[in-house]
């Protein structure tokens, strides 16, 4: 029974450590890297040791700080309850804690007072980690505010960029508008409940469903919790600050950012909408979660089509995922939540894979800018394989781990258009499937201009990254084929379990308030079926077919007469001829090919639709907090019309 | 020189004001502080209370006085070690194989006692440390923007 004690420790660990770094780090920086390591390798180990008994076993561990159990059925303390959903976050949490510590040793050794960057990424860690396991709603905002707060000063950390203090303000401004919002809507359920435990919340509108439907202030609170978590989500419209913050921040901290800051929104998501408020067997919840995912998805890739900057375009990529992940959680549907939950994964597992590639592109070469990038690949192999299984796993080919999230979430959409007979659905299909086809020409482009393609002559002194960045990246890698081949393990340990927890409310009140609590107020669990997720997909032999046709493209590379020079060949500036309106004859044959020289036409053709959702992210911050207050506008009163 | 006299002399009723109140306030915030557990109060506010001290300072003394006598660095380094001592006397539940913040060590004094909370008091004063330094940080970094007020006037004309 020690285990119960995992989760406190775990999170406690990361404060104590963020403190102990503060107190001897500013002298040495060996001390605050070791501290640093030690407490996100301890948090892994007890996280992981969790999986056995939570995921395996069905265990829910209920924790009382200070032991003060509920009283006459009031919960008078402050719990921690671990569902198999939390342990789910907390591994990919601490997952990425570890590799992002590791990867920061040597990324950060050109910069300065790294104990402030060591103090507020333990922070952060840690109150991710609290986050997820917490079972009240007031130290779910507390987590939330620590989090926004150490992601807006580590965003910030290169200050002498002012593009980085102007990041560093919108994300404070736009996260501190999502901050207030889940408090008033916090301070709307205390109202109206009288508790603040998730577990007895949860009881309180289980019974307030069941007897005539929910009050309005319930659906106002639901209303702005949405919109607190989508804005710590980013989905659109409040996605305006992770494409400024991105180019800007420490590597290190933006694939913790992409992968894990903006999943604590969707963690809180999926906590108060299956769990807390248990509204999503309405269909006008599940409309409304599915559009803005929808429309997220295609803003951000398309949005990232047009991007020169390396970060930046990984940005707007992770809200394109984002969106695939918040629409296949809106269904409603266990199907979707599994392929929303294993996209969270996969998503987690690619897009730090693809800014630790990113980073060390930056560090070896110190750029980022696509249309100067070119060649790296026989400069750096280990990072172009890396970024190549990346780019593999987010653009959805199998057997790599984003084609089979993707898969799952195409069929619950069309599954979902079969069911209810809504045409809406099957058009999220489409979408879905025509943002994977765009986030594949995207990586083509970036693949090419980066790694593929002549090496420019000012690069040809690049080195590959150090060893410290490389072993994060390649486990993160084997990682992405391997949930990709083995995604049945997967599912049966970490996936199944959180979908479980997450459509079983009852069970959730019941281990924090005692037995029988929630039948005593009529919480219904929804029905759990037993889904075939993938059929007539066998992940082996398309991983057979990927090495075959990988050889025959070796042996048709090795084969030829493979005259293409290392070095750039002409000495004229690219931009000359390049772009003129004629050209003739052989002179620029080995000019180099830039990120924007791709998928031109396709760009020309749609100049109206690019245009208009260029001019629209101004990158003014009023522009960008009217969106934020007109969207919640729009969410509140859509809440209290459709939702009862 | 007028305006200067004129500043000069409610900087002496300031100062006067100041040193007559200053100790009284210091040692209400640690009564508060120490006696938090048992009677109304406690760490965060007598910690306030203790910080609310810097800006006496400030306003008798002048931006340059207040920065020499106080160590930034100093208290830096203790807001950080208030803090790690708060986790450090929640994890005493778990050495003891209780809850996280579980209250241990009640049972040495007789009630009343400032020290018959157990544990609970010496949270407090860890809360209390850790608030004393970190908003009287907070309030020295605020004070360090007001720089180009009457200070640089003084030395202008000094």
């Amino acid at each position: 029974m020690s285990y119960i004690h995992f989760p406190v420790i775990a999170v406690m660990g990361q404060f104590l450590a963020a403190f102990l770094v503060a107190i001897f780090g500013s002298k040495s920086r060996k001390a605050s890297q070791a501290i640093t390591l030690i407490a996100s390798a301890c948090a892994f180990v007890l996280v992981c040791l969790l999986i056995k008994p939570v995921a395996l076993d069905g265990q829910i561990i209920s924790y009382w700080m200070g032991n003060w159990e509920p009283v006459s059925g009031y919960a008078i303390g402050i719990g921690y309850e671990m569902d198999a959903l939390g342990l789910f976050f907390a591994v990919l949490v601490s997952f990425i804690i570890l590799m992002s510590a590791i990867y920061s040793l040597r990324y950060l050794e050109h910069d300065e007072a790294v104990d402030r960057y060591y103090t507020l990424f333990l922070m952060l860690s840690g109150s991710l980690l609290g986050l997820v396991m917490t079972g009240d709603l007031f130290n779910m905002f507390i987590m939330i505010e620590i989090m926004t707060f150490s992601a807006v000063g580590l965003t910030a950390f290169r200050n002498y960029i002012p593009e980085a203090l102007e990041a560093a303000m919108k994300y404070l401004v736009i996260g501190s508008v999502g901050s207030s919002m889940t408090l008033a809507g916090v301070a709307l359920l205390y109202a109206q409940t009288h508790t603040l435990n998730m577990a007895q919340v949860a009881a309180k509108i289980g019974a307030m469903q069941a007897s005539g439907g929910l009050t309005p202030t319930v659906v106002f609170a639901f209303g702005l919790m949405f919109v607190g978590f989508g804005i710590k989500s980013f989905m659109f419209p409040f996605h305006t600050p992770v494409a400024d913050a991105h180019p800007v921040a420490p590597t290190s901290f933006s694939m913790v950012f992409s992968t894990m800051v903006i999943k604590a929104g969707v963690y809180g998501l999926i906590r108060i909408a299956y769990i807390v408020f248990q509204v999503m067997d309405k269909s006008s919840v599940q409309i409304l979660i599915t559009a803005f995912g929808c429309v997220t998805m295609f803003l951000g890739v398309t949005m990232a089509l047009a991007q020169h900057d390396f970060k930046r375009l990984l940005a707007f990529h992770s809200i394109s995922q984002i969106g695939y992940i918040i629409t296949a959680l809106g269904l409603g549907t266990a199907l979707g939540l599994t392929g929303s939950l294993f996209h969270v994964m996969n998503h987690t597992l690619f897009k730090a894979l693809l800014f630790m590639c990113a980073g060390a592109v930056l560090h070896m070469t110190g750029s980022k800018n696509l249309d100067e990038l070119g060649g790296l690949s026989k400069k750096m192999p280990h990072t172009t394989i890396c970024f190549l299984i990346a780019a593999f796993s987010i653009a959805g080919i199998p057997p790599f781990n984003g084609f089979a999230s993707k898969w799952m979430i195409y069929q619950a959409t069309y599954e979902k258009a079969v069911e209810s007979g809504n045409f809406f659905y099957a058009l999220v299909t489409v979408v879905a499937v025509v943002v994977s086809v765009l986030t594949l020409a995207s990586f083509i482009k970036v693949t090419m201009s980066v790694f593929f393609g002549q090496l420019p002559e000012k690069y040809k002194d690049a080195k590959e990254a150090p060893a410290s960045m490389l072993i994060p990246m390649w486990i993160t890698a084997i990682l992405c084929l391997g949930t990709g081949v083995l995604y049945q393990l997967v599912d049966r340990t970490l996936t199944a379990p959180a979908v479980a927890a997450s459509l079983t409310p009852a069970n959730y009140v019941d281990k924090m308030m005692g037995s029988g609590y929630a039948a005593s107020f009529s919480v219904k669990d929804a029905v759990a079926t037993a889904v075939q997720h993938m059929s007539y997909w066998n992940p082996v032999l398309w991983l057979t077919l990927l090495v075959i046709v990988m050889l025959g493209v070796f042996i048709v590379i090795l084969s030829g007469d493979n005259e293409r020079g290392p070095v750039l060949k002409t000495k004229e500036p690219v931009a000359d001829g390049k772009y003129a309106t004629f050209f003739s004859g052989e002179k620029y044959r080995h000019s180099h090919m830039g990120g924007s020289d791709l998928f031109w036409g396709f760009k020309h053709d749609m100049k109206p639709y690019f245009d208009f959702i260029e001019e629209k992210h101004s990158g003014v911050l009023t522009d960008y907090t009217l969106w934020t207050i007109v969207a919640m506008a729009v969410i509140v009163v859509y809440t209290f019309v459709f939702v009862k | 020189m007028k305006f200067k006299n004129g500043i000069k002399e409610k900087n002496i009723i300031v100062k006067c004001g100041a040193d007559a109140i200053m100790p009284f306030s210091l040692m209400f915030g640690f009564y508060i502080i120490c006696f938090g557990t048992i009677s109304p109060g406690g760490g965060f506010q007598g910690g306030v209370i203790v910080a609310a001290a810097c800006i006496l300072l400030y306003l008798a003394y002048g931006h340059k006085t207040t920065t020499t006598a106080i160590n930034e660095e100093f208290i830096r380094v203790n807001e950080a070690i208030g803090a790690v001592l708060y986790v450090l006397l929640g994890f005493c539940g778990l050495f003891i194989g209780v809850r996280f913040c579980e209250n241990v060590f009640y049972e040495f004094f007789n009630i009343g006692d400032p020290l018959s909370a157990g544990t609970i008091t010496y949270m407090s004063y860890a809360v209390g440390y850790k608030v004393l330094t970190g908003v009287g940080f907070l309030l020295l970094l605020m004070i360090g923007t007001l720089i180009g007020g009457d200070d640089d006037e003084e030395e202008v004309e000094a």
